[in-house]
């Protein structure tokens, strides 16, 4: 196959992963503020959007670092080939619609550093063509470090903005008022995502670019086309909203109020500043979940839901390696030249075309978020309890509570949502920290089995009440 | 190897950065408090948030700052100070986030 063409469908697979990097990473600045009600969901991800756009545009050292550091080249040329980048990005961008699928924020950089690190070592055979010491020093202890970090930050952060204004008499806190620096914060947070995040993708097609002998001499960064390019595909990516992990980090890990979320946004962008001005290439989705956790602990009477924590780290864990796996797999098919490109083509469409048709069949929105909270106000109102659990898609309950609202019916109910006395708006409308463990043990009702009676047909159609 | 100070670091630098961002706002939020002026922000529109909310508890909760403040003990010149330094405090709290930005972008700095 012609080299340009294959550079070219490379560009295009690499923009396609840019652009599931800013849905899959929305979530990261704006999970926090939309589940406040501090800016509406699409507000919410326009900004992001602009903000990420705007990012991309204000640094390229990271891209520079991915271009020149972590593959070792021979001499002056890398060993890493067209072909196999292509096998990389297609390991990525399969690992990252299914966590997507799953509603599970997992790292996007790791993912694309997994899928070029097993396309490089099955391209080249080698196991030292891959710069373990970077691996390990620049991704994987960091990946285990700054989770904690961030939490921790976001611990104290939570701490003293609680205890900064409590009151003691009992009159009104005014903590609603964090709301408005909510705003700034997560847009600080958008804003270094998309400093970080857009170059990952720049430093990939640069390194295709120098590997194809395509990128003029002595420039080692990207040129202005790859960068005006990725922005726009992240900033895309961004705006389409990952519903599936907002509705995760935004409450499946903990229930945010705006002082906790102004804290976990200000710990996240406070941390990932520091340690990209020290030269770490942090993951802003394992800093943004750690802070949710840590403002989570932070808050008196908050609670943490550690299965779904547990159910995350466990992605964490398996996004290197898996990406790895497919990333090598694909160089393997590869290998067989022209024929073996075509083929990992169209096994990356039809991953693609797969995932997103799943994806239509439970579709979750901006809608969905409405559905949720309208479904828990409308409680008392006796609607039908159900669930929305169909047991041939059992991953689709990852995260918060799966509810799909059909045309004429009236919102779901997660099941084991306990009831709660009519006439008592009050108690409906305000979700008080000190809610007891029933209330608790309701809000996760996706990550237990439900017992068998709840799972009758009846059941799940609303009408048939 | 592996740069454990510079972990260190990153972990000082972001707590600092972070207690100082918040604590600001934070106090800034209480010195209105103190001036009478207790703010009351309700989460945007109801319909799309995920917070269950309604108009009703909106409502009962403007009444309740509303009478916070008429209740507030301190004499007019301390309200006022305690305006200002909120105002000063937010300021603050903001020029800490633009740092921030000016961190974020190596053309500020790296020459």
């Amino acid at each position: 196959m012609d080299l340009t063409l294959i550079v070219a469908l490379v560009i295009a697979l690499a923009l396609f992963f840019d652009f599931t990097n800013g849905f899959h990473d929305t979530a990261n600045a704006m999970a926090t503020p939309i589940a406040t009600g501090a800016l509406r969901p699409r507000t919410a991800v326009a900004l992001a959007a602009m903000l990420n756009l705007v990012g991309a545009f204000l640094s390229t050292e990271v891209a520079q670092t991915i271009s020149g550091g972590l593959i070792r080249g021979e001499g002056s040329h890398v060993s890493i080939t067209p072909p196999l980048v292509l096998a990389g990005l297609v390991g990525a961008i399969t690992w990252n619609l299914v966590t997507w699928l799953l509603g599970i924020p997992s790292s996007s950089s790791h993912a694309l550093f997994g899928g070029l690190i097993g396309a490089t070592i099955v391209g080249t055979w080698q196991l030292g063509s891959i710069d373990y010491g970077v691996l390990l020093g620049k991704i994987a202890l960091p990946a285990l470090l700054s989770p904690l970090v961030a939490g921790l930050v976001a611990f104290c952060a939570t701490r003293l903005a609680y205890s900064i204004t409590r009151r003691s008499d009992g009159l009104p806190d005014g903590r609603s008022g964090f709301r408005y620096a909510q705003i700034f914060s997560s847009s600080l947070v958008a804003l270094s995502h998309g400093t970080n995040d857009a170059q990952k993708t720049m430093g990939v097609i640069t390194l295709l670019l120098i590997s194809a002998d395509l990128q003029p001499n002595g420039q080692p960064g990207p040129q202005w086309w790859v960068i005006l390019m990725c922005a726009l595909a992240i900033a895309t990516g961004t705006y389409a909203g990952g519903w599936r992990i907002i509705r995760t980090l935004g409450r499946g890990l903990t229930e945010v109020k705006p002082a906790q979320g102004f804290a976990s946004e200000t710990a996240t962008a406070a941390t990932i500043l520091a340690s990209s001005h020290l030269g770490f290439a942090l993951s802003t989705t394992q800093v943004a979940s750690g802070s949710v956790i840590g403002s989570g602990l932070g808050r008196r009477g908050g609670q943490v839901r550690w299965g779904m924590a547990g159910r995350i780290a466990l992605g964490w864990l398996f996004t290197l390696p898996v990406a790895a796996v497919v990333g090598g797999a694909t160089a393997l098919i590869a290998r067989l030249g022209t024929a073996g490109l075509i083929i990992d083509l169209v096994i990356a469409v039809v991953v693609i075309v797969v995932v997103f048709r799943i994806n239509a069949r439970r579709r979750v929105t901006s809608e969905h978020l409405k559905v949720l909270a309208e479904a828990e106000v409308a409680h008392t109102a006796a609607l039908t309890i159900s669930i929305n659990r169909q047991p041939k898609h059992p991953h689709d309950h990852e995260g918060a509570p799966q509810l799909k609202q059909g045309a004429g019916q009236p919102p779901i109910l997660p099941a084991g949502l306990p009831s709660r006395p009519p006439g008592d708006p009050e108690r409906q409308a305000n979700r008080e920290p000190e809610s007891g463990p029933n209330e608790e043990a309701a809000r996760e009702p996706a990550s237990e089995p439900q017992p068998a009676r709840e799972r009758g047909p009846g059941r799940q159609n609303g009408e048939q009440r | 190897m592996i740069d454990w100070l510079a972990f260190v670091q990153v972990l000082v630098a972001a707590l600092v950065g972070a207690a100082v961002v918040v604590s600001l706002y934070a106090l800034g939020l209480r010195m209105l408090a103190v001036a009478g002026r207790t703010p009351y922000v309700p989460p945007a529109e109801f319909e799309e948030a995920i917070t269950p909310f309604s108009p009703e508890k909106s409502r009962r909760k403007v009444k309740r700052v509303v009478k916070a403040r008429k209740k507030n003990p301190y004499s007019p010149a301390v309200k006022r100070l305690a305006l200002v330094a909120a105002y000063i405090l937010f300021v603050l709290s903001g020029a800490v986030v633009l740092y921030g930005i000016y961190l974020m972008v190596p053309y500020f700095h790296a020459g």
